[in-house]
């Protein structure tokens, strides 16, 4: 339990925090702080905010408007220095080693103790080391191991070591407990237990409620980039916080129109991949579309990647049409009917050098040949046809496809998949950053593939998308799939808290 | 808190010793390995006179190996150096032989080549040219206009004063195997100890968190070549006395002998590790290797395809090793 | 109905500032210049034998720019040139090898290097730099154990149809040159595969995500690479009459310069054979400018060095401007 809190000035406190980009706003109004030896967890669901907000707590970003105060001080943190130099130390999912030097070293590089003259002083090194790893109980990380060849667990360990090496004040934590197994886990919330005793803010980005419950004093809720409230752990209890992050009024914004639903054309049975699918069955029907829920890290898009062919099955079936399969690539995937619209449409869905009608065709081309030969007329109409189709606004078909706005470029994707006329269509988070009038108009896309036959498997963040457009809706957590719901089941309550592991709020929720 | 004393202090050190040595033990074992073998076969392998020709007559190639090190743990490459000895070299015996005094001689290519590769250097680091590309058009650039100037002609005529292979300290160490050994021991302590040695491995291990952490890439990486630059001073200065006469070429593919030292002793070429005692223990043993096909009746004609099949096998292990570990990373 | 407006052409402003139209105007001025220069120049003879000169490195730019496309590069093709020529000379002076098979065989050798070279990088996952480094000197080391250090001479008059005969007063390897490089320009503009290479440059993830066969790709232009230089060493011995293993040295230079030099990005994902083709005839023209007015041989690898550096510098300025 939480010591005995210093009311009187936070530690770190932002207030009415502005931050917009191209597009999209990611943050309206929001304030927050945070008080010595206290943990406080900030959660939400994706898209929330979260990210965004401790990316300007860590002086990446700046607010467009609004103030950040340390200890009562208004502070400007306008690179990642000043914000370390204000004491606050961030550590982010993506850790930023050297998986070649030794674990003191990574500690303490840059400010690295001093013997006469400058040289470095390993021993001091070494010693202050091990004091660090004292102070927090750990007496299984050798100073002198390379960062390398530790476990993620361990490697974390060495991130929290190096922020108290810089005398932070103030620690933000990043979906730290994403990829640890649950011994790593215990051992973090006892590092945190320590840091809090030791006066050291705790800020705690999570997913996971139960998390949240064991070791934050207090949790603040984010939604659509507003700040919905603040609470304390021991005065609120699950069910209310996933109605503040989920609940919000659902109006039937998607045209869900009726097709009608045919015969299985994806099962799956017991579905294998490391590390993130671990025994997958599910079934998709010709003119269905199953939205499929879950967090950032569930194993949603690398279940997707394994159908795909990507990353190969490990074991496990999957029937197409009710004949089993073997896919080993994205190119046999292609040829039995599968089309993936990724997550990522930047790095993974376009080539965003190339123009648009080259882009169209990418997909197609061995359909658009004749010897190698490419069909030049036949990928113009082909493209043509897609841009119509579509709505894709572009200047012209030799445009740069990397000029055209997110939605537009969504387009493109979607439409070079469609080329090849897929009986099972994939969609990666169709319409993350995407303005409402192109989001409409793929939902209206989908509606129109569904009454055509095509199966599609839906993955999305995005609550109020998955339950406007799905049939029926799987939840996956943590690799495996913990939640079927059919279309008239599946309430933001019960699929947000299946999503979130909290069995109790799903079973008041159904 | 004691256990971590006990058996902190016991592990320190065994851990130190162990990373710190794997790949030189290995070199040196190999050296005496194969010297044995060798000498087996042929004993006058063994002789003194040809122990110390290895030495002497390849000292300058580890010399150069030390900044070639430094290049290829910050993740980049550099292929002018073999170009660059020969040109520093001739600019050196040209100087003595015009009557400049001594010290000028020795100290003019030093400064030229800290000049060569600071340049290239600053476009690798500040335009972002790749280094490939870069170090290719330099080399024919040092390449073709050494040949030009010197019309192919050797230098003779050198002053006694010039030979610094003649120097012998303590009576028997020939000055390059000295130079060789000081140079390597500098380097080594100057990488472990010094704060701008240990950012040329974090700029190679880590770009991003070097820069987080305070570490200029640019900066580190421009300061690399400059200090490659004047190794490959000190190395062309031990090639152009090592005889009496300075020729006008370098031995072909030098920068790839150079190159396969500097991986074979260790360093990864995808950065962030190696040491330069490791280089030049892989220089001697190139080196060695080269003098044994002799004397087991190979023809040293197969010395490239030694090195070459060397190279390949060395960095071939080290991505693999390297790929492994990150698919799964162990404790 | 289509709601886009279709231009199947690039907008007359955008054509004239293309990297190629800038350079074939170069190229234009430099020929009137150096022709006013020197009135040896402008003869039909001496464009012809610079044609027949520039063979030899053209035949290996074309692959290269294919590899430099898809964001590698490779160094080793100077030394395929040399162990291919050692081999044609060996096996058919040595092994006994009937002199037609010799040179087939000793381009399949260039094909099986390059492949070697390919797996390398596509299997194991080396760095193109660092594998064509190694294989570099192995290749080279090869071509020298295998020889010895002789060369090989002697071949029968037949034999130098190739690098120094004609047809219909066209250099023979020029006319294969010619071939060479449409059969390449178009593979590259207008063939799935072409289309392949550029989107392994610019993104080499969204390619795979859109099932296109890029390890395939990639080893086959490496193989390729490996094959030309083979054709290349065949066409080389051809025409000085004689085999040694020190050949093609330096050709990798002049290779990746004619391919920069004809806008080719080092980074990848951009470039057309046309380019490269103006690239090479620039070379060979500041070559042949340069012996004109008496440099030496060995001095105008200087200016081709200089002109690499300064042609990726410009280009990489050039990009940075309009990104």
């Amino acid at each position: 339990m939480s010591a005995e809190q210093d009311t009187s000035t936070p530690l770190l406190e932002v207030r009415g925090i502005e931050k917009s980009f191209p597009g999209v706003r990611a943050l309206s109004g929001v304030s927050f702080d945070v008080r010595a030896g206290e943990a406080h967890a900030l959660i939400g669901e994706n898209g929330a905010g979260k990210s965004t907000l401790i990316k300007i707590m860590s002086g990446v970003f700046r607010p467009d408007a609004g103030s950040i105060l340390v200890e009562g001080h208004e502070r400007r943190l306008a690179t990642p220095d000043d914000a370390r130099r204000a004491g606050i130390a961030t550590i982010y999912q993506e850790l930023l080693l050297f998986p070649e030097l030794s674990v003191a070293e990574n500690i303490f590089l840059g400010h690295s103790p001093r013997a006469k003259g400058g040289w470095i002083d390993w021993r001091a090194m070494r010693a202050k080391a091990e004091a660090l790893l004292a102070s927090l109980d750990i007496d299984d990380l050798p100073p002198d191991e390379t960062v390398g060849a530790l476990s993620v667990g361990n490697r974390q360990r060495v991130e929290i070591l190096r922020a108290l090496s810089h005398d932070a004040r103030v620690l933000i934590m990043d979906e730290p407990t994403a990829a640890l197994t649950e011994a790593d886990v215990t051992r973090l919330f006892d590092i945190v237990r320590r840091l809090k005793a030791r006066g050291v803010a705790i800020i705690y980005i999570s997913h996971r409620l139960d998390e949240t419950f064991a070791i934050a004093d207090r949790v603040t809720v984010l939604r659509d980039g507003a700040y919905v409230g603040t609470r304390l752990t021991r005065e609120t209890n699950s069910g209310e916080l996933v109605q503040m992050m989920v609940g919000r009024r659902i109006d039937n914004m998607f045209p869900k129109t009726e097709a009608p639903i045919g015969e299985p054309v994806l099962e799956t049975r017991n579905l294998v991949r490391r590390p993130l699918t671990k025994s997958i069955s599910i079934t998709v029907r010709a003119g269905e579309i199953v939205g499929l829920a879950g967090l950032v890290g569930s194993g949603r898009s690398e279940l997707a990647q394994t159908v795909f062919g990507v990353w190969p099955a490990e074991s496990g079936e999957i029937r197409l049409m009710g004949e089993p399969v073997t896919i080993r690539s994205p190119a046999e995937a292609r040829a039995r009917g599968i089309a993936y619209v990724p997550e990522d449409r930047g790095s993974q869905g376009l080539v965003r050098p190339m123009s648009v009608l080259h882009n169209m065709s990418l997909a197609a081309l061995s359909s658009l040949t004749f010897a190698s030969f490419i069909d030049r007329s036949a990928e113009r109409r082909l493209a043509e046809q897609a841009v119509g189709r579509f709505g894709v606004k572009t200047r012209s078909l030799d445009e740069v496809a990397g000029r055209l706005s997110g939605g537009n470029q969504q387009k493109i994707v979607l439409g070079k998949w469609l080329a090849n006329q897929p009986k099972l269509l994939i969609l990666d988070e169709p319409t993350r950053g995407i303005d409402v009038g192109a989001k409409a108009e793929i939902h209206r896309f989908m509606g129109e593939l569904a009454r055509a036959g095509v199966a599609i498997l839906m993955i999305s963040s995005e609550l109020p998308e998955v339950l406007g457009m799905s049939d029926r809706v799987l939840v996956m957590r943590e690799g495996r799939l913990v939640a079927e719901f059919d279309r008239a089941a599946a309430t933001a309550q019960a699929v947000g808290a299946a999503m979130m592991g909290d069995a109790s709020a799903a079973e008041k929720a159904a | 808190m004691s256990a971590i004393a006990l058996s902190g202090a016991s592990t320190t050190r065994a851990s130190f010793w162990r990373r710190l040595s794997s790949q030189e033990t290995l070199l040196a074992v190999a050296i005496i390995g194969l010297a044995v073998v060798v000498g087996l076969v042929n004993p006058r392998f063994l002789g003194a006179n040809n122990l110390a020709d290895i030495l002497l007559g390849n000292a300058y190639i580890a010399v150069a190996a030390i900044g070639m090190s430094m290049i290829i743990i910050t993740g980049n490459i550099d292929i002018s150096v073999g170009a660059l000895i020969g040109v520093l070299a001739t600019v050196s015996g040209s100087l003595a032989v015009a009557g400049a005094p001594i010290a000028v001689t020795w100290i003019a290519p030093l400064l030229l080549g800290v000049l060569v590769m600071g340049l290239q250097g600053v476009i690798v680091a500040y335009v972002g040219i790749p280094a490939i590309v870069v170090t290719l058009g330099m080399l024919s650039i040092l390449k073709g206009g050494l040949i030009s100037v010197t019309g192919g002609k050797w230098i003779t005529d050198l002053p006694d004063a010039f030979h610094l292979a003649d120097i012998e300290i303590f009576g028997f160490i020939p000055m390059p195997v000295a130079i060789m050994v000081v140079a390597t021991i500098i380097a080594a302590i100057w990488m472990r100890w010094w704060p701008l040695g240990r950012a040329i491995y974090a700029t190679g291990g880590n770009p991003e968190a070097a820069r987080l952490s305070g570490v200029s890439p640019r900066g580190t990486l421009v300061m690399v070549f400059v200090l490659h630059g004047f190794f490959a001073g000190v190395a062309a200065l031990l090639f152009a006395t090592q005889l009496r006469v300075i020729q006008s070429t370098t031995p072909s593919g030098l920068e790839f002998t150079i190159i396969t030292a500097s991986v074979v002793g260790g360093v990864s070429i995808l950065g962030g590790v190696g040491t330069v005692v490791g280089s030049t223990l892989a220089a001697i043993l190139i080196a060695e290797i080269t003098s044994a096909l002799v004397f087991i009746n190979v023809s040293p004609f197969w010395t490239h395809a030694v090195q070459g099949t060397l190279i390949l096998a060395t960095v071939i292990a080290d991505i693999v090793r390297r790929r492994r570990r990150l698919a799964g990373a162990g404790r | 109905m289509s709601a886009v407006a279709t231009s199947p052409r690039p907008s007359r402003a955008r054509f004239l500032l293309r990297h190629e139209t800038v350079l074939a105007l170069m190229l234009v001025i430099a020929l009137i210049g150096l022709g006013m220069f020197n009135d040896r120049f402008l003869t039909i003879d001496n464009l012809l034998n610079q044609g027949r000169l520039m063979t030899e490195i053209g035949l290996i730019a074309l692959p290269m720019t294919f590899v430099i496309i898809t964001g590698g590069i490779d160094v080793s093709v100077g030394a395929i040139v040399g162990l291919c020529a050692i081999v044609l000379g060996y096996s058919w002076k040595n092994l006994g090898f009937p002199l037609p098979l010799a040179t087939l065989f000793a381009i399949v050798v260039g094909a099986a290097a390059g492949l070697a070279n390919g797996l390398v990088i596509t299997r194991i996952k080396v760095p193109p730099i660092i594998t064509t480094i190694a294989t570099l000197t192995l290749f080279r080391g090869l071509a020298e154990g295998v020889s010895q250090a002789h060369s090989v001479r002697g071949y029968p008059d037949w034999f130098y149809f190739l690098g120094q005969g004609e047809v219909f007063g066209v250099p023979t390897q020029l006319l294969i040159l010619i071939i060479a490089i449409v059969v390449f320009g178009v593979a590259l503009d207008r063939t799935s595969f072409g289309r392949t290479l550029y989107a392994i440059g610019s993104n080499e993830t969204a390619a795979r995500f859109s099932a296109l066969p890029v390890e395939r790709v990639k080893l086959a232009a490496y193989t390729l690479s490996g094959l030309m230089s083979g054709l290349s060493a065949f066409v080389l011995v051809s025409r000085v009459t004689t085999t040694r293993s020190d050949m093609g040295m330096g050709y990798e230079l002049d290779a990746i310069a004619a391919v920069v030099l004809g806008g080719t990005s080092i980074f990848g994902g951009s470039g057309t054979i046309w380019g490269t083709v103006i690239g090479l005839v620039m070379i060979q023209l500041l070559k042949n400018g340069l012996a004109l007015t008496g440099v030496k041989g060995d001095a105008t690898i200087v200016v081709i060095g200089v002109v690499l550096i300064a042609s990726v510098l410009i280009a990489s300025s050039l990009q940075r401007r309009r990104v």
